[in-house]
């Protein structure tokens, strides 16, 4: 399904579509491997697999490939590698195995320790810059706290001290143009051929869909190039032109039963290692989902998201069959261990 | 290893968070599909047509102007084809190289080669067309029509320049088209329900709108309506296929009632003296005939014009672009006689029977001042036909002085003085039909019973336009009931000028009539030379306007060494008698004599108007 989106995304562009197959048959064959391997391998090793992918990114910064600005890739020769995509999955497996044994509640030092292993990550993939990735890892090592229970005491106490700092964080953190993609999204009337060009255009798309859309491969908005990054990030509003109201549905809904069947998992996992990285992984999954649908509406700011399986690129597709590759390892090894 | 018992609160711990968490994000996925149907199902017709606003674009399409016609079906302007050669860039691979082969035929100029190379990368991006050389020669279209198989990127495109086939003859009468402001095409566009924007021209030289005469009181109906080309753009501009074509309307063809044979009369026979010709047809108020002289090059105007070609007609001290047909002020002089006569016989004061003795001059009771003739003695014991035909001054001063100056006012209003003549003229003004009211106002002064004396002659505050001495002319071989004039034939909305009058009958108007062939006729008539000119009859009074007053000849013979000073010589005549079919008036500045400066004028173009049917 997500080839054929991309096909007409990429407006009819081959090269695109066997690149990505390639990415997906690749994909696949490395889920069904992650499956069949032992969830005690992945405890094990967790902390291996994220100084590995650690590693990664300070290569990716020393050595890393720049396009426009930002340093996100490593080439690998046969492929380019965004290293970040990578730590998304790796970090939520090793604090989901630093915390599988702590009792209940956390402690403040254990919190501490999982705080300050996420912070330094986050910056690392912030500095690249990379705003979305970074928040999508921030968002899936705090995930993994709470599922693992972080005292309600610690969350009422963060969230205030992060309302404070809102304006800290404006001032010092963001680069000029996320302040300007912010702005811009509080009222995107305001500079419709500048800023706001994306979110403008991209409302158009998914509104003159209809209810049928406009056929596919007949999306003008996207074929005319009036709507930005159609194979990546916007791709959602060339489906939704192109499909109607009833093809973006389709797609929701396929995407909610991947997160209901993920939530049942989660909850019947055989140990606490397998539900928290079942439950982190998931939403992993959903608020990448939600991220990318909420940008191509116009609810949050532009920052750069893929929807999964569906955008191009082989990083982010890597990811996510490494993701349910370890998921349905986990949910397949289940009556091994309770015997 | 944690406990069974800590191992279950755990897992229901677990669950309880997992289920808040996917609670939120059900509902943020209830909102997402809240936020799609309303963008997509509630608002679906906005967006539609935002997105349809996007990818199409209008570009419109110049109509073509009317052509203008003489009443023969003779074109006065057309537009006239030019020729350019025209690239489409995007078809182009390499420019320098396409140059330099267009240029192994056609002759480039640096500047020709300089606007593509600077132009042609965007014009390639976004499919449009770019002019590489306006105003190709005969021999160059052969040329390239020859080679044109080695070309398929360039083409020779038609534009036209709108001309006047006679480029001094109607540059009053017909007037040019310009360029125009910005608000100006908005507004015209408005009115057509279209807005502004990239155009298709017909033209060389852009919008063009009348900007004097016919070209512009008739510009609505010559302009037509512009057509648009809908097509289908990219996000950057780029025209990518042509959806849909509303052609555009051509304007109007425009056949006026002028007649060229006349007008080259006019023209000539005025030899770049100052004055003016105006004829009309007299049943229908036709104008035939309508030249100001000196005139200018009118297609110059049209299509620019150096500054200095400019300035030097703007500073020529002859004023080409002044309008003495329609706008130059003269006094009437002796022509007003036939009317100040009508007045008498309309106010029972004389009739065809009252004599006066002229001495040769007019003594005003009131202050003992001395009124003047032209001939020395006077013309002795006279009545009112011989008044006319000699052209008594004495008779008119004492008849005028008789009159009562409100009612005279409004009889010279009758026949055209002071008011509108013309229903299509271009900036008609109504010369000055003076009176005690106006004097007061303007002079600060009080109205004289030697105003009114003035006035008897035709001297004084009293002026009008050559269109309106024309219509005077008309009205007199009418009797009283005519339309009033326009530039076009068989207007329906011409408008009837009927003059009421108890008194006169139609007797009086043909004992006019008679006296006005004596003045050419008769031995003692005013324009007897005039007589052998023609070959049938002809009813005239001639007018000769002093520019300064004097008292003996001597100071005559000094103004005259003068040419400014010189007086202007005025005629109005109609033909043919009994039955006239044109009335004519002719204004020959410091022309002297009307009888026989601007008499030979009027029946010349009365010839080229009579002899041609």
């Amino acid at each position: 399904m997500g080839l054929l989106f991309l096909y007409s995304a990429s407006q009819e562009n081959v090269e695109t579509i066997v690149k990505q197959s390639l990415f997906v048959v690749f994909g696949l064959i490395l889920m069904f491997i992650l499956s069949q391997i032992e969830p005690d391998f992945y405890k094990n090793n967790a902390l291996l697999f994220l100084i590995i992918s650690i590693a990664l990114i300070l290569l990716t910064m020393a050595f890393g490939k720049e396009v426009n600005g930002a340093k996100r890739w490593l080439d690998l020769g046969f492929f380019t590698l965004q290293s970040s995509e990578i730590v998304k999955i790796t970090l939520p497996v090793f604090l989901a195995a630093y915390l599988y044994n702590k009792p209940l509640p956390i402690s403040l030092l254990n919190t501490f320790i999982s705080m300050i292993v996420i912070i330094i990550i986050v910056n690392l993939v912030r500095i690249q810059p990379d705003l979305g990735t970074s928040l999508v890892i921030f968002i899936a090592g705090l995930y993994i706290l709470f599922l693992a229970g972080l005292s309600w005491r610690f969350i009422g106490a963060s969230f205030t001290i992060l309302i404070l700092s809102i304006p800290f964080i404006w001032n010092n953190f963001l680069e000029p143009f996320q302040r300007q993609r912010i702005l811009t999204l509080l009222d995107p009337t305001a500079d419709p051929y500048g800023s706001g060009w994306n979110i403008t255009q991209s409302k158009i798309a998914i509104g003159s869909g209809g209810i049928q859309g406009k056929g596919y491969g007949s999306g003008s908005q996207a074929h005319l190039n009036f709507l930005p990054e159609t194979e990546t990030d916007f791709i959602f509003a060339v489906i939704a032109e192109e499909f109607g109201f009833i093809g973006a549905c389709i797609l929701m809904f396929t995407f909610f039963f991947i997160i209901l069947r993920c939530f049942y998992l989660a909850v019947n996992a055989r140990d606490r290692f397998c539900r928290l990285t079942i439950g982190g992984l998931s939403l992993l999954f959903i608020s990448t989902i939600f991220i990318n649908l909420a940008m191509v509406v116009g609810i949050i700011p532009v920052v750069g998201m893929p929807l999964p399986f569906i955008s191009k690129g082989g990083s982010s597709l890597l990811s996510f069959y490494i993701a349910f590759g370890i998921i349905i390892s986990m949910a397949t090894h289940k009556k091994l261990m309770q015997k | 290893m944690i406990d069974l018992k800590e191992r279950s609160k755990e897992k229901k711990n677990f669950s309880n968070r997992l289920t808040l968490v996917y609670l939120f994000f059900g509902i943020l996925f209830s909102f997402f599909i809240y936020k799609t149907f309303s963008l997509q199902v509630s608002d679906y017709t906005e967006y539609e047509i935002a997105s349809l606003q996007n990818k199409t674009r209008e570009i419109l399409i110049q109509p073509r102007r009317g052509i203008i016609y003489d009443r023969n079906g003779e074109i006065i302007v057309n537009n006239n084809p030019k020729y350019n050669l025209i690239l489409n860039p995007s078809k182009i691979k390499d420019i320098e190289e396409h140059l330099s082969e267009i240029a192994e035929i056609i002759n480039l100029s640096e500047k020709d080669i300089l606007f593509v190379k600077e132009n042609f990368k965007n014009k390639a991006k976004l499919n449009r067309e770019i002019v590489l050389k306006q105003n190709l020669s005969q021999e160059e279209i052969a040329k390239f029509e020859a080679r044109r198989y080695r070309f398929p990127s360039t083409f020779i495109g038609e534009r036209y320049s709108r001309e006047n086939t006679y480029s001094e003859l109607f540059s009053h009468s017909i007037g040019y088209v310009g360029g125009m402001s910005d608000q100006n095409i908005d507004q015209i566009l408005k009115d057509q329900d279209l807005n502004l924007g990239e155009t298709i021209f017909k033209y060389s030289n852009g919008f063009i709108v009348g900007k004097t005469g016919i070209e512009k009181v008739y510009d609505k109906r010559l302009r037509g309506y512009f057509g648009k080309k809908i097509y289908e753009v990219d996000a950057s501009g780029k025209l990518l296929n042509e959806l849909e074509e509303i052609p555009a309307k051509d304007g109007e063809d425009l056949y006026t009632s002028l007649d060229l044979k006349s007008q080259k009369v006019a023209y000539k026979q005025l030899n770049n003296r100052r004055g003016a010709v105006v004829a009309v047809e007299i049943d229908t108020g036709a104008i035939v005939t309508y030249v100001s002289s000196p005139s200018f090059p009118i297609n110059a105007i049209a299509n620019g014009l150096s500054s200095d070609e400019f300035n030097q007609l703007t500073n020529d001290k002859n004023k080409p672009f002044f309008d003495r047909a329609g706008q130059g002020r003269y006094s009437p002089a002796s022509t007003i006689k036939p009317a100040i006569g009508l007045y008498g016989i309309e106010n029972k004061i004389i009739d065809w029977k009252y004599t006066i003795d002229d001495p040769g001059f007019f003594v005003l009771p009131e202050d003992n001042r001395v009124y003047r003739g032209w001939k020395e003695g006077g013309h002795g014991k006279i009545d009112l036909m011989n008044a006319i035909i000699e052209s008594s001054n004495t008779f008119f001063f004492s008849l005028a002085y008789k009159s009562e100056i409100d009612d005279l006012v409004d009889h010279l209003s009758y026949f055209g003085f002071g008011r509108n003549v013309c229903i299509d003229c271009f900036i008609p003004d109504n010369g000055l039909l003076p009176n005690p009211e106006w004097k007061i106002n303007k002079l600060n002064f009080g109205w004289f019973k030697g105003d009114t004396v003035n006035m008897g002659v035709g001297q004084g505050y009293l002026s009008a336009t050559p269109i309106q001495l024309a219509y005077y002319s008309a009205f007199l071989a009418k009797k009283g009931n005519l339309d009033r004039f326009s530039f076009i034939q068989n207007t329906n909305s011409a408008k009837k000028d009927i003059f009421i009058s108890n008194n006169i009958k139609d007797e009086d108007w043909e004992n006019i009539h008679k006296s006005m062939i004596g003045v050419i006729e008769n031995p003692k008539g005013t324009a007897r030379r005039l007589r052998n000119l023609k070959n049938y009859t002809v009813a005239a009074k001639s007018g000769t306007v002093e520019l300064v007053s004097t008292e003996t000849k001597e100071d005559y013979q000094t103004i005259r060494e003068v040419e400014d000073q010189r007086d202007h010589a005025i005629i109005i005549a109609f033909a043919p008698i009994p039955n006239p079919k044109y009335a004519i008036s002719v204004v020959i500045e410091n022309g002297e004599s009307g009888g026989s400066v601007a008499g030979p004028v009027a029946i010349e173009v009365l010839n080229s108007l009579i002899k041609n049917e």
